[in-house]
């Protein structure tokens, strides 16, 4: 079973793979180098590959998000707003009160961020369990209401009148985290991500909650009879998972921007979720796997500066792992062809 | 007041006819969460190809032709394959915004908005007699044909849903599988055809997103396709009830329209609006739903 689930992955991602140096060989006039560079570029040097490592960190944080409330066996489709929202908020009280240590504020933002999209998710989390309402629906309406606010806060209220573009101002570098591999973008909040998920995998193998959330999401019926609180747990994953959708984004802004930027987020929700489910919800599993997307991510970016490819193209990539990650019948229907190739 | 009405009207159209197509999903038993992702990639195509074959039909059945594929994709790997209806709904939304900005890059040489001036225009039809009628006259007639399609196609719907030997195995399927497989109903069969419908569907209403304007803009359909979904779980199963939560929903569009237009609240907060108000009659709806079961 376990290996039946490893090798759909593996064919998953083969095929996605495939399906990008196809849509390359389509359209770009000088294929043999758009593709080198797609796949070898983000290891190319120490700035691609700092960069592609950089940009796994927010995924590391959405994916487990998402694989928490995967877990409890609910939908959390507003990661997107979640994030954005509380990089805003977290932005906002690091650039007011930039006076403090960053030794007592970084914490103490973290701690807010964490429960600026936890409490969001919350809501749709209670809305489900006590109004019946679909949180796959509520979460994604109120991740779309969000990311407008943002955008005004960003166009109007809290825009840098010197920026040109729809930013806030930038805080005291002092709250920067350190760069790993100089010139590129790798900062220290990748052992922040990594602690979490090793934390998050314990508190999931080791402990009650852990342990509740499983259950409840493996069979919310049978989770009843054994005197679990079905409801609570609920609540208690979608607050999780949005708590860690809200530190993708603030540790991202510490790390990289310094500053928030409109749309600096866009995909980091979506791809949170496909990470997620090559993780197979495993806590440890969705560090390789947001590495993984980093990579394509990366690697369309790299091949779209060396070569005439959009790098919308890793979107394409993206979507076709998503279309067959959980097909359980891919693996019979390659079975049945191989059959009917053998046979015929 | 009548512009008003016809601006409801006209922001209803995309939501009513892909939440029309997200009906027959829901009543077979599934959430089609890729009507967005199907809208949007055939509000592209159908004014791309409207625009180069200098004709509305074909531009409108190549964005249904699309959306049908993108449909049976979904339909394929769900039923075929056994993959999560949701996440195939989710890689088709994606699917669909990174296919239209890859093909508005490539065909257009652009990633934002494009006009197509050589896309046939949707003309407004005036319906003799009644256009004449002050206010009554604005509020009825002066839309495009596939306003007024969306409106015949509720009741077409109803007839199909409730009228037809179709409509009563769909909904057996979705009420019940297994025992509509005992009775000798297909489910795969008609959550099949179900599928496509929603293609069919949600593809004409991204045709009436994009034709009206002869543009397209990367992400047009801008949460369109889940706001519909919305209209089908409020709807109950019923094509009245669908139009009834479309036009609260065209209210809320317009009333952001009309604000953004008449006043100088920030656009960025009246764009919030539509999703607020769907928010908000879905929680007054199902509160209301759980006192009726208890």
């Amino acid at each position: 079973m376990k290996n039946a689930s490893l090798l759909r992955t593996f064919i998953t991602i083969m095929v996605a793979l495939g399906i990008g140096i196809i849509v390359i060989a389509f359209t770009s006039s000088e294929p043999a180098n758009a593709i080198k560079s797609f796949f070898i570029g983000p290891f190319s040097n120490v700035y691609f590959f700092g960069n592609m490592l950089a940009a796994s960190i927010p995924l590391m944080l959405t994916g487990l998000a998402a694989s928490i409330a995967f877990s409890a066996s609910a939908f959390n489709l507003g990661l997107e707003g979640q994030l954005y929202i509380s990089a805003l908020v977290g932005t906002y009280i690091t650039w007011k009160f930039q006076g403090l240590s960053p030794f007592i504020l970084i914490p103490l933002v973290l701690v807010i961020s964490f429960f600026t999209g936890g409490v969001i998710a919350a809501f749709s989390g209670y809305l489900k369990v006590r109004r019946n309402v679909n949180e796959l629906i509520s979460s994604l309406l109120i991740s779309y209401t969000l990311m407008y606010m943002g955008d005004f806060f960003l166009e109007g209220p809290f825009k840098d009148p010197l920026a040109g573009l729809a930013a806030s101002p930038y805080f005291d570098s002092t709250f920067m985290f350190s760069k790993i591999l100089p010139p590129s973008d790798l900062h220290t909040g990748i052992f922040i991500a990594i602690g979490i998920i090793i934390i998050v995998y314990f508190v999931m193998k080791k402990s009650i909650v852990g342990f509740e959330i499983t259950l409840t999401g493996r069979n919310k019926i049978f989770s009843k009879y054994a005197g679990i609180p079905v409801s609570r747990v609920t609540v208690v994953a979608m607050l999780m998972s949005g708590g860690f959708a809200g530190l993708a984004g603030i540790i991202d802004i510490y790390g990289i921007h310094g500053r928030m930027i409109r749309g600096y987020s866009a995909g980091y929700g979506w791809n949170g979720i496909a990470v997620a489910l090559i993780a197979r919800n495993h806590p440890l599993l969705v560090i390789p796997a947001a590495i993984f997307f980093a990579y394509l991510e990366s690697g369309a970016n790299v091949a779209s500066l060396f070569s005439d490819i959009t790098p919308e193209i890793a979107r394409i990539i993206q979507a076709a792992v998503f279309y067959l990650i959980t097909a359980e019948g891919l693996l019979s229907f390659i079975k049945a062809r191989k059959e009917a190739v053998s046979n015929g | 007041m009548d512009d008003f009405m016809h601006t409801t009207i006209t922001m209803m159209t995309p939501i009513l006819l892909a939440a029309l197509g997200g009906l027959f999903t829901e009543l077979s038993g599934m959430l089609n969460i890729g009507l967005e992702g199907m809208m949007l990639s055939s509000a592209f195509l159908s004014v791309y190809v409207a625009s180069i074959s200098n004709n509305l039909l074909i531009g409108i059945a190549a964005g249904l032709g699309l959306s049908i594929i993108l449909a049976l994709i979904m339909a394929y790997l769900s039923l075929n394959l056994k993959a999560n209806v949701f996440i195939v709904g989710l890689a088709t939304n994606l699917f669909a915004s990174g296919l239209t900005v890859f093909l508005l890059y490539t065909l257009c040489n652009s990633k934002g908005t494009v006009f197509f001036p050589k896309a046939p225009k949707l003309d407004m039809i005036e319906i003799p007699v009644i256009h004449n009628i002050p206010i009554l006259g604005k509020i009825i007639s002066g839309y495009n044909i596939l306003d007024y399609l969306a409106i015949v196609l509720v009741f077409v719907c109803f007839y199909i849903i409730f009228k037809t030997p179709y409509g009563y195995h769909l909904r057996a399927v979705g009420k019940d599988s297994q025992t509509a497989v005992s009775v000798g109903i297909s489910v795969y069969k008609h959550r099949m055809i179900a599928f496509v419908v929603s293609g069919l569907f949600a593809g004409l209403g991204g045709a009436s997103l994009s034709l009206p304007l002869q543009t397209f803009v990367g992400g047009m359909t801008n949460g369109r396709g889940w706001i519909a979904l919305v209209a089908v779980v409020l709807g109950r199963g019923n094509p009245i009830g669908v139009l009834g939560a479309s036009i609260v929903f065209g209210i809320a569009s317009a009333l952001s329209n009309t604000l953004q237009a008449s006043t100088d609240i920030s656009p960025k907060l009246l764009l919030t609006v539509p999703f607020l108000v769907t928010l908000a009659v879905m929680i007054i709806y199902s509160t209301k739903r759980s006192n009726e079961d208890a």
